[in-house]
């Protein structure tokens, strides 16, 4: 839940990015941490084992500055992708303001998507949240890769976006789409702070 | 010292000469920033909480798994500094404290102290307020100008 200091004029957020193991997560992370000014953001705290798989979480703190005079932080959170490591993505996704599903659009990965967000939808209903209230993008990775390897971004959003969320083509590497896929999911977590929001 | 409720200032100030602890950061079980006092930059408060919580949940989870009620407290003990990290429930839900430590004072001292600290606060958290909108309803503009700015576009 977003923290709100009225005193001090504060609002911190959580953002998640969830999906299956190497879709691209940490690589998002990374990307807006290279981008975004030392000023105006933390150290990049990734807790990975030896062969750079996210064991834990990977942290990254940003600044967004001034919105309706509030300042604003955002709380940059990734799972790790490999299944076995459920307990940790429970942990992880507690009192997330917002998710970002990151899915690798290769289609030998497309089972894996699918489970990842089934998954998903277990670990916040565990934790008493609707998957239908939470503020949710999509971003579909690797569509740089050779058109024959990977599905079209219509194909995803058939097999996964059955809601009709806001979904971003990305390629987390080079930075395509990752500042897109910030700024939807900023809007919809900030939505549900703003006058005459409405409900999800 | 920052902190988010006025009522937390005064149980955290005793905490701190009482105990001459260096650092404490109280966080959300979820690691959002509640109070903290000795961290200077705000983004490695955001750091060091994310760590803290991970930790309790963690230790909680592992206490689970061995059938065991939670942990009620870690300390680390290091060469320069110690640090106790210890979970407790307030009305406004559980809150993890994370205190750093050096050789001025001791664990026992700290842990003492933070279990008074924690009585205070417990009995001194008011119900929670419910607050209307905070956001204007037009702030996507202020927030798609922040985010350029910061990726530089």
């Amino acid at each position: 839940m977003s923290l709100v200091n009225f005193t001090a004029r504060e609002i911190t957020c959580k953002i998640v990015y969830y999906g299956p193991g190497r879709s691209g997560k940490t690589t998002n992370l990374q990307y807006v941490f290279g981008r975004v000014p030392e000023t105006r953001r933390g150290r990049m705290v990734s807790l990975a084992t030896h062969g750079d798989r996210t064991l834990f979480f990977d942290f990254l703190p940003i600044d967004l500055g001034t919105i309706s005079g509030f300042s604003t932080r955002f709380q940059l959170y990734t799972v790790p992708g490999q299944s076995y490591y459920n307990a940790t993505r429970k942990l992880v996704l507690q009192g997330a303001d917002g998710v970002v599903f990151v899915a690798d659009s290769q289609a030998r990965r497309f089972d894996d998507n699918l489970e990842s967000l089934q998954n998903l939808q277990e670990n916040l209903l565990e934790q008493g949240v609707d998957v239908r209230q939470m503020p949710i993008v999509f971003q579909y990775n690797k569509q740089d890769l050779p058109r024959d390897l990977v599905l079209a971004r219509e194909d995803l959003d058939d097999a996964l976006n059955f809601r009709g969320a806001e979904s971003f083509s990305a390629d987390a590497l080079h930075g395509s789409g990752v500042f897109e896929t910030l700024k939807g999911v900023s809007e919809l977590v900030l939505r549900k702070l703003a006058v005459g929001s409405v409900p999800a | 010292m920052r902190v988010l409720e006025s009522w937390v200032s005064g149980p955290l100030s005793r905490f701190l000469t009482e105990s001459s602890a260096r650092m404490v950061l109280l966080m959300t079980s979820s690691g959002q920033v509640v109070a903290q006092h000795g961290f200077t930059r705000s983004v490695d408060v955001m750091s060091a909480a994310a760590l803290g919580a991970g930790i309790m949940a963690s230790t909680g989870e592992m206490a689970r798994l061995m059938g065991s009620p939670h942990f009620g407290a870690l300390v680390h003990q290091g060469s320069e500094q110690g640090m106790l990290l210890c979970g407790f429930d307030t009305p406004r839900g559980r809150w993890i404290g994370l205190v750093a430590f050096g050789p001025e004072t001791s664990v026992g001292l700290v842990q003492l102290f933070f279990q008074q600290f924690v009585d205070e606060i417990t009995a001194a958290a008011p119900p929670a307020e419910v607050h209307g909108p905070v956001l204007a309803e037009n702030f996507e503009h202020e927030l798609n100008a922040s985010l350029r700015a910061l990726f530089g576009r």
